[in-house]
């Protein structure tokens, strides 16, 4: 699949097939219905818990419990989000959310092109094991980790740090961004290599000046699988992070509800902080990222 | 001018009751020779130096900063106690700077073991008593508080420090206690015909069944977290075989193999297939349950007393709702008096500390502090003398004072009083007596047998 | 002196190559350097302490005590452990996620693969799922599912269907299906885009001389667009399977593993084990048995996907 040349796709990428012949449109109009009538419920079902959180987050607890629990909020709470933002200081998490999970992609994505390159352009015999010995981490559970991850960051005083955090979730990505990065790289032309070598290219000049600049679509895949990974952790945050300074939006999410009580309200606006700026980054990149999704089309 | 009664009955309670410590060497310390024990703790082959250091630089009084870790979150109801206590802190004590984090309850519990195991612990840290420290205390991660809480002696009872106390030494500073109440919306009751809460066991089971008839569901329980169950049952077992017969067997001094604890399981099963709890139950949070409540659909809400500040703070439902303790099941083993609870909050300090000393001092202090405005502010009762003006406390919280007043003994929840591991089978034996999965038999003779 | 110089130069040559090939190995190993750093010193390190440590009966912190393969043994004869259920469980989860999960995420992506209006909304839509918190999804199916208000519960009155009502999350017949459905479906999303990006990759010409051939859309799907896609079905398998092997948040919202532990999940018990029960070396034996699983199962589909293709 994919292996006619990256070049093409670049200059017209949004795939425009212009062959009637294979698209709904001449179908039979009873199954066009169907079809969309399908479609459209498919999706209500997966937009409503947009709505559902959205009103969640302006309700009382006497709402969310029993009296209305999907219709309108009776009374519009907005000082839910106020006392998300002032009491549970929602701000600065997400900010420190954003500078972990950044920092944290921006690492997994650039360890993962160099290994890439050095896995599947350059020819040597381990290259395959130490694939597959990589892609272990596909099948590594986070919680197997946890406490000797921690006892080694703890000897070597690396906790309460913002790298703390952005450390173990590039590996923890790695894999995976490894996996996509292949599925990329292998669909760049191997003549280029060949071409920059008789030009005098080392492998290093190779990789930066010819590699790296055609990768870019890879890049918002990458993104977008490492950020799932990132951005709703909680078991590692949870433990690595001690003062409130350096806590992630999990973390202060979980801490706005009590020992015994819980005030679901401000939970609800917090959640509704936390997602709605990914969901508004994603909308607004969908387009790039389901092109690079059909560049790249990820390979095994 | 009542309230002051109430205190001092409470006091008088206090000290005649026996709250039994955890451990089976652990009796109270009565003997008042501090100094023998040169403040070393069973800790301190763990970390000698380290207590070494805490001398020095207590004794230098130079400006420290202490760190705190708490549970006491944004939405915790002891939120304002800590704040306030702090505060009152921060101004007798310019020359500590405390730093404190609050963490989320279930989480927190994961976070501090894991900073046990790695020694890192903050100076000074929220803790549950008996089994919870107990494991830290004997692997040696925990600062004596003997010298410390002596200067407290009569402000501090001494059968408030049992739970804390591990082979006569005290590592633990209480802040509040509860004890387990039967909350009733007396709206409900009337409708059965009761105008107070039955005081007897067959004028209870009347009472359910009245209630029943007029189809109201007695009793609302969360089956989702079986602590919620436990509340129920170790009121029924206490309540049928006594408090001391519980009270060993929890502590490990006695074979759950007891006929009389297998009879009162069927007894709490009977409630059950009666048809008294709400059959949704068994898919519902505390939460959930707890909202059910308020809103008028249960009659009957046993649960922790920390229950009285949120229900006095709902001014629709506080006029109706009533506390009362669980009524006597069989006269020859038990009576009134006999309650579900006990100090279970408790700060404690890091053997690893630098500033170990100075820490217990600041700790113990601030233990005080959290007690008192946590005790104004309803979230408990006081494990330390009320000092002050506490007519403002809420009514229902007044109630339960009151109660404690005439308490004979006290019972530590199940799941504080075993260590992890055991407390964990047990629930999951309690998780299957509320489903009906195993009976009363089957349930003494699992526990005997699974209990480590 | 000309041979001279004709070995010379052959050595020379030689020594150039042999300089070349440790210059390309030394580059190789500094391409590798950081991913390796960042993998071996955060997940394989701890793994060899998981393994290390599951020999000990040990509470993580006082000092443990070595009991070989003990742990090992009581985690499948241990009732109270419920090692099995749980195995059991994940085993399930993952055949609803590769038979029923997969099976309509493909189907969407087809659908969507067909040039339908606005295909691209619909794609952006049904990957929302997968951003939003698990939180948020576990607090809606938690009201979808509460027995009294719950949204299911009144459906099934309203079309009198009374009968029917269960208290889903408590009741031990439909606790493990209560959590499947919600899972299956917020993931549906994920698979659906990665397949839609294999089925938009498939050359039109193949499917253009597919049609011509007579075949229907359907026929065109079935024999040209699947095979060719079959790498990424494949990493979908994996990825399901090892993700329900994995599977944690949902069940922690949703059951909290009951009632009466029949809806445990490995990670859950292995969460039970170090944190609640202080059981770390039991703790460590299961993250061992589950990283083992997962392996295991990634091997055993890629061997599979292997054969069929042969």
């Amino acid at each position: 699949m994919g292996k006619d040349n990256n070049m093409n796709k670049n200059i017209n990428p949004s795939y425009d097939y212009e062959e009637i012949e294979y698209t709904i449109k001449k179908t039979n109009p009873v199954t066009k219905v169907i079809t969309y009538i399908f479609l459209i419920i498919w999706a209500l079902i997966n937009l409503f818990p947009i709505y559902f959180m959205f009103t969640f987050s302006l309700k009382s607890n006497e709402e969310i419990f029993g009296a209305n629990i999907i219709g309108l909020p009776r009374e519009w709470r907005w000082s839910n989000f106020s006392s998300a933002m002032n009491t549970g200081n929602m701000g600065r998490y997400f900010v420190n959310s954003i500078i972990v999970t950044v920092c944290a992609i921006a690492i997994s994505i650039f360890a993962a092109l160099m290994a890439t390159y050095a896995l599947t352009r350059i020819k040597w015999r381990l290259s395959k094991l130490t694939n597959s010995f990589l892609m272990l981490g596909l099948t590594i559970p986070l919680q197997a980790s946890i406490v000797p991850v921690y006892v080694l960051l703890s000897k070597a005083h690396w906790l309460n740090k913002y790298s703390t955090l952005i450390v173990p979730y590039s590996a923890f990505t790695l894999s995976m961004s490894i996996l996509i990065c292949t599925g990329f790289m292998v669909d760049i032309p191997y003549d280029l290599d060949e071409s920059a070598r008789i030009d005098g290219c080392g492998l290093w000049r190779t990789f930066f000046s010819i590699i790296l600049p055609l990768m870019k679509p890879a890049l918002s895949t990458i993104g977008i699988y490492a950020y799932l990974q990132c951005w709703n952790e909680f078991m590692f945050a949870n433990v690595f992070i001690s003062d409130s300074a350096h806590r992630t939006l999990p973390v202060g999410i979980r801490a706005l509800s009590g020992a015994y009580t819980t005030d679901w309200g401000p939970i609800g606006a917090a959640l509704v902080i936390a997602t709605f700026p990914t969901l508004l980054i994603y909308i607004f990149l969908s387009r790039k990222i389901q092109e690079s999704f059909i560049a790249g089309a990820v390979k095994g | 001018m009542k309230m002051k009664r109430v205190v001092s009955m409470l006091l008088a309670g206090a000290m005649v009751l026996s709250l039994t410590a955890c451990g089976s060497a652990a009796a109270p310390a009565t003997e008042t020779a501090p100094a023998a024990d040169t403040a070393a703790p069973a800790a301190d082959t763990a970390a000698p130096a380290a207590d070494t250091a805490a001398a020095d630089t207590a004794s230098a009084g130079e400006p420290i900063t202490l760190n705190m870790w708490c549970i006491a979150t944004e939405s915790d109801s002891n939120r304002h106690a800590y704040e306030e206590a702090i505060k009152e802190m921060a101004a007798n004590h310019p020359e500590i700077t405390l730093n404190w984090e609050a963490f989320e309850n279930q989480s927190y519990k994961t976070k501090i073991k894991a900073a046990v195991s790695a020694d890192e612990m903050p100076d000074i840290f929220f803790t549950w008593s008996c089994a919870f420290l107990g494991d830290f205390v004997a692997a040696g991660k925990v600062y004596c508080l003997d010298d410390a809480l002596a200067k407290y002696s009569s402000e501090l009872p001494e059968v408030m420090l049992g739970n804390t106390t591990y082979d006569g030494k005290h590592y633990g500073v209480p802040t509040t206690m509860n004890i387990v109440g039967l909350f009733a919306n007396m709206d409900l009751l009337k409708e059965a015909g009761y105008d107070e809460i039955p005081g007897t066991y067959d004028e209870f089971i009347a009472c359910c069944d009245a209630l029943k008839a007029k189809g109201i569901i007695p009793f609302g329980c969360a089956g989702k977290e079986t602590w919620c169950v436990t509340e129920y049952l170790e009121s029924v077992i206490e309540k049928s075989v006594g408090a001391d017969a519980l009270n060993d067997i929890f502590l490990g001094r006695a074979t759950w193999n007891n006929a009389d604890v297998g009879a009162a399981v069927d007894t709490f099963q009977s409630l059950v297939n009666n048809g008294y709890f709400d059959p949704s139950g068994a898919g519902l949070t505390n939460d959930e349950v707890k909202a059910n409540f308020m809103a008028g659909k249960y009659a009957f809400y046993m649960n922790g007393t920390w229950n009285c500040a949120d229900f006095a703070a709902d001014e629709a439902f506080f006029p109706k709702v009533k506390v009362a303790e669980f009524p006597v099941i069989n006269a020859d083993k038990a009576k009134l008096g006999q309650l579900i609870g006990g100090p279970s909050d408790t700060l404690a300090v890091a053997a690893s500390s630098p500033n170990a000393a100075a820490a217990a001092d600041y700790a113990c202090e601030l233990g005080k502090l959290i007690c008192h405005y946590g005790y104004l502010d309803g979230c408990g009762l006081p494990a330390w003398t009320p000092y002050g003006d506490t007519s403002s406390v809420n009514g229902l919280t007044q109630a339960v004072s009151e109660i404690c007043a005439n308490a004979d003994s006290y019972v530590l929840f199940g799941d504080t009083a075993m260590n992890a591991d055991d407390a964990n089978t047990y629930l999951s034996y309690v998780d299957q007596v509320y489903g009906c999965q195993v009976d009363g038999t089957q349930f003494i003779e699992g526990l005997a047998n699974d209990i480590r | 002196m000309a041979d001279n110089s004709i070995v010379r130069v052959n050595e020379n040559l030689k020594k150039e190559k042999r300089r070349r090939d440790i210059g390309t190995g030394v580059s190789i190993f500094l391409f590798l350097l950081p991913a390796l750093l960042l993998f071996v010193g955060i997940l394989i390190a701890p793994i060899v302490v998981s393994v290390y440590r599951s020999m000990y009966d040990w509470n993580g912190f006082s000092e443990g005590t070595f009991i070989g393969l003990s742990n090992y043994k009581e985690l499948f004869t241990n009732g109270s452990i419920k090692f099995m259920v749980s195995l059991k469980n994940a085993l399930i989860l993952a055949f609803f996620s590769v038979f029923v999960q997969l099976p309509f995420s493909l189907f969407l992506a087809l659908l969507l693969g067909r040039k339908v209006k606005a295909e691209r909304s619909f794609l952006s839509i049904y990957f929302m799922p997968v951003l939003i918190s698990t939180v948020v999804i576990g607090q809606l199916w938690l009201k979808i599912y509460n027995p009294d208000y719950g949204l299911l519960n009144r459906f099934l009155d309203f079309i009198h269907l009374g009968q029917f009502k269960h208290v889903w999350v408590g009741e031990v017949e439909t606790a493990l299906g209560s959590i499947i459905v919600p899972t299956i479906w917020q993931y549906i999303g994920y698979h659906m885009l990665l397949m839609y990006a294999g089925v938009k990759g498939v050359s039109v010409d193949l499917r253009e001389a597919a049609m011509l051939d007579g075949a229907t859309k359907w026929q065109v799907d079935r024999y040209v667009v699947i095979p060719i896609i079959k790498p990424i079905i494949r990493v979908s398998v994996i990825f399901a399977v090892t993700g329900s092997l994995k599977s944690y948040d949902l069940v922690r919202i949703l059951t909290e593993g009951g009632p009466f532990q029949t809806t445990e999940v490995p990670s859950t018990l292995l969460e039970n084990m170090l944190f609640l029960r202080n059981r770390y070396g039991m703790g460590s034996t299961i993250s061992v048995m589950l990283i083992v699983l997962c392996f295991a199962f990634a091997l055993a589909i890629t061997a599979a996907f292997k054969e069929r293709e042969d």
